[in-house]
């Protein structure tokens, strides 16, 4: 299987290709071989992108209490609040075994949202297939010329720090605008895609 | 301590909704691996194998609980 989100092209300030595992990167310049389903045959990615990583750390931070929970939090729960009767082991042991299920479930969900949620900018539009929760999911996309402004926003010190932020694309008035959320490098996303503009209409935006 | 007849229909309720919660529970399991297959097609050649493998193992330890709990309850 050819590499598809592993970056490509080192780019400054992105992680070096290594670093990443398969399929992981969360900013890639001109993948190769990645299609998506409704790409046209001579439509190119230009840019792809995920949400920064970073964004994963309060799921994973509640999944370590989660699973610490049965060793740690539990025993104190049932030391307090005395049940009237004794529980049978066949309980204890489905409910110890649902939770850490549960647990793995939160995780899994999390991050297949963070997976799935990307953000394409080919030679010809900008994509934004958003993965909000697993009955929930949106395909928007925007043809190049129809964008008519390009800001970006970033908010508080972990964005600052990570250097990730919200671009939004406001395009003409029957198109909905697209938002990326929590884009590493935004200010180098709204060049890429003015650069594109510029080149699709030959003028500045 | 409670009478043994409360005890038991306690219990008999608890074992109830563990399976409905369980069976609630697989539907969900379920979902997942049908979502995965279906943003696996949105993204052509994009499926990573490790994933697919998590939400079958999700899925499949799901089922496994739920035997478990027949079995125990």
């Amino acid at each position: 299987m050819p590499t598809l989100f592993a970056a490509q092209t080192k780019t400054k300030g992105s992680p070096p290709a290594s670093l990443l595992p398969k399929h992981l990167g969360y900013y890639v310049e001109r993948p190769k071989g990645l299609r998506f389903e409704t790409q046209a045959d001579d439509e190119h990615v230009v840019l792809f992108l995920r949400q920064h990583p970073v964004v994963l750390v309060p799921a994973v931070l509640l999944a370590v209490v989660m699973l610490a929970a049965p060793v740690f939090v539990f025993p104190l729960f049932f030391r307090v609040v005395a049940l009237p009767f004794v529980l049978p082991l066949g309980h204890i042991i489905v409910g110890t075994l649902f939770w850490y299920l549960f647990t793995f479930g939160v995780l899994l969900s999390t991050f297949l949202g963070w997976f799935f949620n990307i953000y394409i900018v080919t030679n010809r539009r900008v994509v934004d297939i958003d993965f909000i929760n697993l009955l929930y999911k949106k395909f928007s996309e925007a043809n190049l010329s129809k964008i008519q402004d390009i800001t970006y926003s970033s908010n508080g010190i972990i964005a600052a720090f990570f250097n990730y932020g919200t671009v939004l694309i406001q395009t003409a008035a029957e198109i909905q605008d697209i938002e990326y959320d929590h884009v590493p490098r935004p200010d180098k996303v709204v060049e890429t895609i003015r650069s594109l503009i510029k080149e699709e209409k030959g003028a500045p935006v | 301590m409670i009478p043994q007849g409360a005890q038991t229909a306690v219990f008999l309720l608890l074992k109830i909704a563990s399976l409905v919660g369980l069976g609630v529970y697989m539907v969900f399991a379920l979902i997942m691996v049908r979502q995965e297959q279906l943003m696996a097609r949105v993204l052509e050649e994009g499926s990573e194998p490790v994933i697919r493998i998590a939400v079958l193992v999700h899925l499949i330890a799901a089922l496994t609980i739920f035997g478990i709990a027949i079995v125990l309850l």
